[in-house]
């Protein structure tokens, strides 16, 4: 787990590039797939928030799966989906706290964010790099209040 | 690792995997009604059957259930020489007599051309071909609400005493994962009904959308650890929320470093 995927909202301009390059490196059968990335205004007017899973180390969603579905990839420390082993019993998608495991209707199948692997191309279409896939590093100053 | 040949190219495959799983990973279209990854396989709907053979065995071959059959080395596999085709093609022909009124069936059977059957067509049949399915996977998920009742003739799949079972919570995994769609249920506003049994929908705190049954995330809370409040909110509230904060924090950040 070299690299952390680290969303940065006070950089998004709420273009949706990012969902856009999702649902095409998610599609099913040459179609495009439901984003597992949603950038969203937040109440805030000035500042959109991509929101994308969290990959939580108590993950509730790999809790929720009765049948083992959900599992955590441990080169990315992402929690993958094995899509063949899924039954769509929606679980995961109501126990997620962040709102971030999803059904697509389209397709009918229960989505969410894997990191494409270990190389997102949400962070790489971000064009004002508020979305990005890097080392992580602890932040330099401590910020008060 | 052990070495395989399906279908004349070389493939390698862990040995002890079944020879369906193989081949499915291969994109090799071969049919299954009663193959599912989340269960143990069965091999009850016979369809998967391939030809395998090998070259020490003199010319023999013989015909196998691929998802029962484990990998072994050098293994040579046809998925769709004339002798297995003819064998699915009398399956097919088998199973639409038995279930003459399921589309699933006709459109598989129809690929095989198998337009009509050559057997007796029996008129009171439903669309159940006991795969098993249903049970399996209710049993993987602990639950243990419906089983295959009877034998022979009169076999069918049905909750204990064909009473609303105690056991089921509403998952639903039963019925959206039957191969031929048999499993009956409604889904109306905030009332769920499956097997007889009437469930009251889980509705979101804040906009009044389901997503699961009552019963079901009660069960996933005490059985799973996992806090009840998690449910009583729907997925978009959830991430109307998430963005909220994040960008509460966000904003924080923004003002501190300016």
């Amino acid at each position: 787990m070299k690299n952390r995927f680290v969303i940065n909202p006070v950089l998004c301009t709420g273009c949706r590039t990012c969902e856009l390059a999702c649902s095409f490196a998610h599609s099913v059968d040459g179609k495009m797939g439901r984003s597992r990335i949603y950038p969203l205004d937040g109440g805030m007017t000035d500042l959109w928030v991509p929101v994308a899973c969290l990959q939580c180390e108590e993950a509730a969603c790999i809790k929720s799966c009765l049948v083992n579905a959900l599992r955590r990839n441990p080169e990315t420390g992402a929690v993958e989906l094995n899509e063949e082993i899924c039954v769509k019993c929606m679980a995961c998608v109501a126990a997620c706290p962040f709102g971030c495991a999803l059904h697509d209707q389209q397709h009918d199948l229960i989505i969410k964010c894997d990191l494409c692997g270990g190389d997102p191309v949400c962070a790489k279409f971000c064009p004002t790099k508020a979305l990005e896939y890097k080392p992580f590093e602890p932040a330099k100053k401590k910020i008060a209040g | 690792m052990v070495n395989i040949t399906i279908n004349g190219k070389i493939v390698q495959a862990e040995e002890g995997e079944m020879l369906l799983s193989v081949i499915r990973r291969l994109k090799i279209d071969v049919p299954a009604l009663c193959h599912h990854e989340a269960v143990e396989p069965l091999g009850a709907c016979r369809l998967c059957m391939v030809e395998i053979t090998k070259e020490d065995w003199n010319g023999w071959s013989k015909f196998v259930t691929s998802c029962l059959y484990p990998v072994e080395p050098d293994l040579i596999v046809l998925t769709h020489s004339d002798q297995v085709n003819e064998i699915r093609r009398t399956i097919m022909d088998l199973y639409l007599a038995r279930h003459p009124n399921s589309p699933e069936i006709q459109k598989l059977a129809e690929e095989y051309g198998v337009l009509k059957t050559s057997y007796e067509v029996q008129v009171d049949g439903d669309n159940c071909i006991l795969c098993g399915i249903c049970t399996r996977i209710c049993d993987a998920m602990g639950f243990h609400a419906i089983s295959l009742v009877g034998r022979g003739h009169g076999k069918t799949v049905a909750p204990p005493l064909d009473e609303p079972p105690p056991d089921c919570t509403g998952c639903l995994s039963c019925a959206l994962n039957c191969p031929t769609n048999f499993i009956e249920f409604s889904d109306q506003g905030n009332k769920r009904t499956i097997w007889k049994k009437d469930f009251e929908m889980l509705a979101c705190v804040k906009c009044g959308a389901t997503t699961i049954t009552r019963e079901f995330a009660e069960f996933l809370s005490r059985n799973r650890d996992i806090p009840f409040e998690y449910f009583e909110t729907c997925d978009a509230c959830h991430r109307k929320e998430t963005s909220l904060s994040m960008g509460r924090i966000a904003a924080w950040t923004k003002e501190a470093q300016s």
